[in-house]
């Protein structure tokens, strides 16, 4: 295979790898908090991106309740992105306090709460169809301002053209990574997060206020997950209220690879997943959800903690 | 609370299994429903007195992007001909029914339109991909079913109850290869793309490259990918890389306007050919300014000069401030041909005394017997249920400079 194919299908795939590295991110950090698994992360995805797009002045179709509906403002892109993923977060923490808290006041087993978190996604995602339609929209055309649409890696005779939105992407993601760890490990509030998540009720017992911080994470989660999704739409635009649901999906693959409950596990499985699905050759493209899950089920059967997540030691 | 991973990601395997049951398709009642074939009827109209005539557009999923053009031109077509008086004093009601994107879907559309609905006859499924599936659906019931928007080879043949008005693809397609030699005469490698999981197109793209061979050019490549697809990189960059001067591409609306996104900015410079897919202002949304130049093959002109079209070209600017696309003229013409076709049926024989089964097997035969004059110009059909249509058209898509604003712009 030609190099330089081979190398625009590396770089391809790490910006691919590092949207479902913040995806998977948010998704890890309820996890490692509260031992659940939110499937309603790929519909708050798919809301950010809708309320990036709002926000930057982008009209509705002609379908919906909300038809021809238009913000009466243009944000830059920047802008836009930050608005949407702190409204993500904020839809976020009214999810929890609806979904999540009740179910936790009882003590219910944590199923309960994974399923309660399904009939979200499929409330979010039908509420999103039902108020503008299921049409397709992309971000305006000068969303990054006058960057050239590709950038060429290669010599003019061996071109290696990548988007430059695939750019944007991947430094955005690594920002994004930069910063959640260094508030994971070295903030107050962080190491906060990482007593809850090791024992609640003892964490409580010293004084934390386990309330206030699983509100925090609900709320870095889906603003990670609201960023992931604008990042993406601005890639490949939004083709309808369910695009979001793959990208449920693979994150759940992302992060039993990189190891349940372990951030830099997040970011390195979703960085694995997303250079292999690029390697998979165009024809298979079909199969490229096949190949996530089938690392998935290996990882299972050959590691079953993951890349990067602690073994579990039995107890006796 | 510590469980082993495996066991909570068998479960969380689980969930995912429901989620993707769950997700896009219609309400999943896959089941292998036999239709009732004798209910005993003794009328064919609903409550309120009307003739019911069932629409299955996709109005969920991508492939709404296509079906809601043609739910426009069924909506246009059902208050023009009602306020005409219907069939002959009764009037028609159009019952829709949302196939979705996927086969499953069509087929619980085409069920309930047939056992629930009694409809007389059914005009759809949107893809030729779900007309497949329910073709034999409707033969083993026979019900008659016009398609407006399925254009693969082999539609017509799936049945005595199936005809179609969308003129078939190896009629319109070549067309716009045509139009893109006169363009630029120097046209000598081709790249093609198309949906491999996709009826159509597969059946479409293999007309364009049978059309281009006989042209005396050469096909450098042919890319592969799938209608969910969102990311091109891949096939755009083998294809630029062997440098060729007309891509044509054969995929639905939403990927074929990322494709041609994805083709653009990666520095392609030359024509694109849009096949059938692609023939809806909704890809306009995709690729907005980059979609300027795609040529594409049409079996409808607004500027067709008849009565009906006359009138049906206005009521779409007032309705909808843009010129009518061709899905949405395809599905006026079929119910067009609906309202005429029962017109001469009672004519002969009273409709509204006729069993159900009588009347839909009737109201077939007279489908296929008669000429209508439509927007589509003057058609009939050949006895299998193939249109037969005499004029075609190429447009090319023009936007302005910062894509929010496109049309088709019909070329000579």
């Amino acid at each position: 295979m030609d190099i330089t194919l081979v190398l625009q299908q590396l770089l391809n795939g790490l910006s691919i790898g590092s949207v479902y590295a913040i995806f998977a991110l948010g998704y890890t950090l309820v996890y490692s908090i509260l031992g659940i698994i939110n499937l309603a992360h790929g519909a708050i995805f798919t809301l950010g991106a809708y309320f990036t797009y709002a926000l930057m002045g982008g009209n509705f179709g002609f379908s919906g309740l909300l038809a021809n509906a238009v913000l009466p403002v243009k944000l830059p892109f920047a802008i836009s992105l930050i608005l949407s993923s702190i409204l993500a977060g904020l839809v976020g923490i009214i999810m929890e306090r609806i979904a999540f808290k009740p179910l936790r006041r009882k003590g219910s087993d944590p199923l309960l709460t994974v399923v309660s978190s399904l009939g979200v996604a499929v409330v979010i995602v039908n509420l999103i169809q039902y108020l503008v339609g299921a049409e397709s929209y992309t971000f305006p055309a000068d969303t990054f301002g006058n960057l050239p649409a590709a950038i060429n890696f290669g010599t003019v005779e061996k071109p290696i053209p990548i988007r430059s939105v695939q750019l944007v992407i991947f430094a955005v993601s690594l920002v994004i990574v930069l910063m959640m760890s260094y508030f994971i490990n070295s903030t107050k509030y962080g190491k906060a997060m990482q007593a809850i998540a090791e024992d609640q009720v003892t964490a409580s017992l010293l004084g934390i206020n386990t309330d206030k911080f699983i509100i925090i994470t609900f709320f870095i989660s889906s603003l990670l997950a609201g960023l992931a999704g604008s990042l993406v739409a601005s890639s490949v635009s939004i083709a309808g209220p369910y695009f979001g649901i793959g990208f449920g999906l693979r994150g759940l693959a992302v992060i039993v690879l990189g190891g349940l409950g372990s951030i830099p596990g997040a970011v390195l499985g979703g960085l694995v997943i997303g250079v292999i699905e690029a390697l998979v050759p165009s024809e298979y493209s079909g199969y490229k959800d096949g190949v996530a899950f089938g690392i998935l089920f290996i990882m299972l059967l050959v590691r079953p903690q993951g890349l990067l997540g602690k073994k579990f030691i039995q107890k006796v | 609370m510590k469980r082993p991973a495996a066991l909570t990601t068998a479960f969380l395997s689980v969930c995912t299994l429901l989620l993707t049951a769950c997700s896009g398709s219609d309400t999943g009642t896959n089941a292998n429903n036999t239709p009732s074939s004798t209910t005993s009827e003794n009328t064919t109209k609903t409550t309120s007195g009307a003739i019911p005539i069932g629409v299955a557009f996709a109005q969920t999923s991508n492939v709404a992007l296509l079906g809601q053009e043609g739910a426009a031109g069924a909506k246009i077509a059902e208050k023009y001909f009602n306020d005409k008086g219907g069939v002959n004093g009764t009037p028609i009601k159009l019952i829709f029914q949302d196939t979705s994107g996927d086969e499953a879907g069509a087929i619980n559309a085409f069920q309930t339109l047939i056992n629930k609905d009694k409809v007389v006859g059914i005009i759809g499924p949107t893809l030729s991909q779900q007309a497949f599936s329910t073709g034999p659906v409707a033969e083993r019931a026979k019900v008659p079913v016009v398609a407006a928007s399925n254009t693969a080879a082999g539609i017509p043949e799936l049945g005595d109850y199936i005809s179609r008005v969308s003129a078939p693809a190896f009629k319109v397609a070549p067309n716009s290869v045509k139009a893109a030699l006169k363009q630029n005469p120097q046209i000598k490698k081709v790249a093609f793309f198309y949906a491999q999981n996709d009826a159509f197109n597969k059946s479409e793209t293999e007309i364009f490259q049978k059309t281009v061979k006989e042209q005396g050019l050469e096909i450098v490549t042919v890319q592969k990918f799938q209608t969910t697809d969102t990311d091109f990189q891949s096939q755009a960059t083998n294809a630029i890389n062997l440098k060729p001067d007309l891509a044509i591409v054969s995929g639905l609306a939403a990927d074929g306007g990322n494709l041609v996104r994805q083709l653009r900015e990666l520095g392609y410079k030359g024509l694109i050919i849009g096949g059938n897919g692609l023939n809806s202002s909704n890809v306009l949304s995709v690729c907005k300014a980059l979609c300027d130049g795609v040529i594409i093959a049409q079996a409808y002109s607004p500027e067709h000069s008849n009565e009906i079209n006359k009138f049906f070209r206005q009521a779409y600017l007032d309705q909808y401030k843009k010129e009518p696309p061709q899905f949405t003229a395809q599905a006026f013409t079929a119910v067009q041909v609906y309202v005429e076709a029962l017109k001469a049926l009672d004519n002969k024989s009273k409709v509204n005394k006729l069993q159900l089964p009588q009347l839909r097997t009737e109201l077939n035969k007279q489908i296929l017997a008669g000429k209508y004059d439509t927007p589509l110009g003057e058609i009939s059909f050949t006895p299998i249920g193939e249109v037969v249509q005499k004029d075609f058209y190429v447009a090319q898509i023009k936007t302005d400079k910062d894509g929010n604003n496109g049309k088709f712009t019909f070329i000579k």
